[in-house]
């Protein structure tokens, strides 16, 4: 009984927060097209401007894209892989936002924190150019490191980041972008 | 050389070639969680068929309405590719960047592309209507 009360309280913590999807748990390229199409589905209806829904778009797929690659919680089985995270799009205070969250290595703090300050401190022009630079130096792997800057250079305020200490291994990462 | 099409998937684009005309198209949206999966096959195609183009006239008709930051990466590669072709080579290669009047988004990546190139023509082709 107290269980599903708490899954009530949940709920309202959601339309608290202008939650319009939000996701949980192991997540695969295949339920990531999901989620877009009734994400796009749904601002559609609320004629939201298609620039707008493109840019919200493009952004939820590049954050759960990391989750998918980078998550330190994953299942591999015979398709390839699962990966844990938690995945949230919302309208509040005059905008949208992405919220995107997985476990990371301890390890990978440090280098992260450096990449998106760095990106913090840039304007858009020197954006666009140091996107141009590392498109160019970068092999194309499975996520190409593009990523970061693609977010930082359509999020309409600086990107967000911080790290939950989760045990001695691990921490866990969110990233937000706005628009 | 055959024409042959292989049909979009929910995540990449549908891509086409056509022997008559010498057209190659993608068109659709492209955001595969492993990109090197979609491009291997059509750049291993791509290589084998510019070596024997000659001086023929090649056609590429790209209209993607969304791609991920991997697939621009890719992108970058293949016009990188046709851009040698023609500097090393002479080959005769157009690039058409098809988009929607209005998907700014496609239309600035395609601005951005055209600013970096050299000797490949490539042309901004914007579909009203």
């Amino acid at each position: 009984m107290k269980n599903i009360n708490n899954l009530f309280n949940l709920k309202e913590k959601c339309n608290k927060q202008g939650i319009l999807i939000t996701f949980y748990g192991f997540i695969s390229q295949e339920l990531l097209v999901e989620i877009g199409y009734t994400l796009k589905s749904r601002m559609q209806t609320e004629n939201v401007p298609s620039t707008k829904i493109t840019k919200i778009f493009a952004m939820f797929v590049e954050q759960t894209q990391n989750i998918v690659h980078y998550s330190a919680e994953k299942i591999f089985n015979t398709n390839g892989g699962l990966s844990n995270g938690i995945v949230v799009i919302g309208y509040q205070d005059g905008h949208y936002y992405v919220l995107c969250g997985n476990k990371i290595d301890k390890n990978s703090i440090e280098p992260l924190t450096q990449k998106l300050t760095f990106l913090h401190d840039m304007d858009k022009d020197e954006l666009k150019s140091y996107y141009k630079e590392q498109r160019k130096k970068e092999s194309l792997t499975k996520g190409a490191g593009l990523g970061f800057i693609e977010l930082a250079r359509k999020s309409s305020k600086p990107i967000d980041f911080n790290f939950q200490p989760i045990d001695e291994h691990f921490s866990f990462f969110s990233l937000k972008t706005y628009i | 050389m055959d024409s042959w099409k292989t049909v979009a998937t929910k995540y990449t684009p549908e891509i086409y070639f056509d022997a008559n005309t010498n057209i190659l198209g993608l068109k659709g949206e492209s955001y595969p969680e492993n990109i090197t999966e979609f491009s291997s096959p059509l750049f291993s195609w791509l290589e084998n068929y510019l070596g024997n183009l000659g001086k023929k006239n090649f056609t590429i008709n790209i209209e993607l309405i969304y791609f991920n930051s991997s697939s621009s990466k890719m992108l970058l590669d293949l016009f990188d590719l046709l851009e040698e072709e023609v500097n090393d080579n002479n080959k005769n290669i157009v690039v058409n960047w098809i988009y929607d009047a209005e998907n700014d988004a496609a239309q600035e990546y395609g601005e951005e592309f055209q600013e970096d190139l050299e000797v490949l023509t490539f042309n901004l082709v914007r579909k009203t209507g």
